[in-house]
């Protein structure tokens, strides 16, 4: 029973250290929003989009690390789950790019 | 003893992979689908960052980043019922499943909230090109979202019952879960940060 | 492996079945993507004017592609059939098996019917109204890709009836990727709406993503369809795996 609740109270903090970061992250957007204002109207900025992009991958790479407990599946899905991550932003930067190129 | 109680339990155990691997199939199409979603949107929107930039500043980012940390809380409590439901504390499991529908529930008040203000305000689906795409993405998430309920009636069924209960089924349920969340981290930074 | 008696291959009425699919598909392509050019769709911004023009351009066409339709497109239920039998070889309630067949059989009128008979009474009525051609095309256009709800929720029953299944008569990842289809099938509803941009009924998210979707599924299960009768041993039990010789060869070798 003791060692039952020590292994929950271990279990607790790695995850709520996880959700911690995450949440972090997330606030950092209203600064990195709050930084690229300068009073008046929004501008288009394309460090803010890339860093933007950039961050949720983080997040979601985190998310599949340790909330979906990928960190102890075989090397198949651990790549697998990197490769998808890597790939998601090749596109979205991609598809980013190629629209400022067009217009 | 603390921090290092899951990598030694995996030193013994053999690498696996978290629920049905048939789920992953799931994760991994739907974000490829998401992902082509999400593509269509930033080239057109790279197009008219003018028009997009106006009608963005209509989003209430301080919603947004509420929305993102209430989802998140709801992933991480889906996580800790994995974690117990694996320690064979199935009432605490449950209760966890249950925290992660109320932090769904919030979420998609939240959204409820957000949606009503800006047709009241008069943006629309049809309104304008970024609102297309900003109801487009928070709806189809939406449904992702509904669709987690029924997944988490599943697991708190399977939980009610030891005939029943599969540390499989509940992972697998857990994977959905959190890909809905995924979505969300991505869809909040493209819709309300981007610029 | 049991087989009723007086019978040589009772698998040979399923390949049977199985191949009418390949026919049908491909002759679905051909007649919608090659000789009628209904898809990917015409524009959905067309006036009058430009919608008969569109009829009368496409005359021949639309012509030789729809009677082929109005003769052989009967062949899709087929595919209907072999689906149901599936589900009907799983440990499920028949109930989900019915619900499937008439889902689909309804949905044949709207998602695929439909634009065939509007599409050739434009062809064949180049002297009526522009306005009239003109509201056959958005017809025509709109009964194809905006009625998905009966599709949507047909995968959903297929997708519930695999992840039920214990018979194993479809991988479950299957069962998700049905989910998957559901999904895009709610994207297509914005055709309604508009009638330019990527939510029109030729959009990029409203057509193209979709399309890519549906072909992956499509092909997916009428491959994995072809494995089932091959696994089939007409019990009632779950099915056997793939025969290891059968892995990668084609099923006219495993029949014969």
């Amino acid at each position: 029973m003791k060692t039952a609740l020590n292994k929950k109270t271990a279990i607790d903090k790695r995850l709520l250290a996880v959700w911690a970061v995450l949440s972090a992250i997330t606030l950092i957007y209203l600064w990195i929003d709050r930084s690229a204002d300068d009073g008046g109207a929004p501008t288009a900025s394309t460090a803010v989009t890339v860093s933007a992009i950039i961050l949720a991958l983080v997040k979601v790479r985190i998310i599949m690390r340790e909330f979906m407990e990928v960190r102890h599946a075989p090397a198949l899905l651990r790549r697998l789950t990197d490769l998808w991550v890597v790939l998601m932003a090749a596109s979205l930067l991609g598809m980013y790019f190629v629209g400022k190129a067009v217009a | 003893m603390t921090t290092t109680q899951p990598v030694t339990a995996t030193a013994k155990e053999p690498r696996r992979v978290p629920g049905q691997p048939d789920m992953w199939v799931f994760v991994l199409f739907e974000s490829l689908v998401f992902t082509s979603y999400f593509g269509v949107y930033l080239y057109y929107r790279a197009q008219r960052e003018e028009a997009f930039l106006q009608a963005q500043s209509h989003l209430d980012l301080w919603l947004g980043v509420l929305g993102t940390i209430v989802l998140l809380t709801s992933s991480w409590s889906v996580a800790r019922c994995v974690q117990t439901a694996r320690a064979g504390q199935y009432r605490a499991a449950t209760r966890d499943a249950f925290l992660t529908a109320g932090f769904g529930v919030a979420f998609l008040a939240l959204k409820i909230v957000e949606w009503t203000g800006h047709v009241q305000a008069g943006h629309t689906f049809t309104s304008d090109d970024f609102f297309q795409h900003y109801f487009f993405l928070t709806a189809i998430h939406c449904v992702h979202l509904l669709i987690g309920f029924v997944v988490l009636g599943v697991l708190v069924h399977q939980l009610a019952s030891p005939d029943r209960r599969s540390q499989e089924t509940v992972e697998t349920c857990a994977t959905y879960w959190h890909t809905v969340d995924f979505f969300w981290v991505l869809i909040f930074a493209l819709l309300y940060v981007v610029r | 492996m049991k087989r009723p008696a007086g019978r040589d291959d009772p698998k040979r009425e399923l390949w049977l079945a199985w191949y009418a699919i390949l026919v049908f598909y491909n002759l679905y392509t051909v007649v919608f993507f090659i000789l009628t050019r209904t898809q990917p769709p015409g524009k959905p911004w067309y006036g009058a004017g430009d919608a008969s023009g569109w009829f009368a351009h496409h005359h021949d066409g639309l012509l030789v592609g729809f009677a082929l339709i109005f003769v052989l497109g009967g062949l899709s239920a087929t595919s209907i059939a072999l689906i149901t039998y599936s589900i009907r070889r799983m440990s499920v309630s028949r109930a989900f098996a019915y619900s499937y067949l008439i889902l689909y059989s309804v949905s044949a009128v709207p998602g695929f019917l439909f634009i065939c008979v509007a599409m050739t009474a434009g062809a064949m009525r180049p002297d009526r109204d522009p306005a009239l051609q003109q509201w056959l095309y958005d017809l025509g256009f709109l009964s194809f890709s905006g009625t998905m709800g009966v599709f949507l929720v047909g995968s959903l029953i297929w997708m519930a009836a695999i992840l039920l299944d214990k018979n194993r008569v479809f991988p479950k990842w299957f069962g998700y990727l049905n989910l998957c289809n559901a999904l895009t099938e709610v994207v297509v509803a914005p055709s309604w709406m508009f009638d330019r941009g990527v939510f029109a009924w030729n959009g990029l998210i409203a057509w193209w993503i979709n399309v890519v979707v549906f072909g992956l599924y499509t092909g997916v299960f009428i491959n994995l369809l072809r494995n089932v009768i091959i696994r089939e041993d007409f019990g009632t039990g779950p099915l056997p795996g793939l025969p290891k010789r059968a892995r990668g060869h084609a099923p006219a070798e495993v029949v014969s």
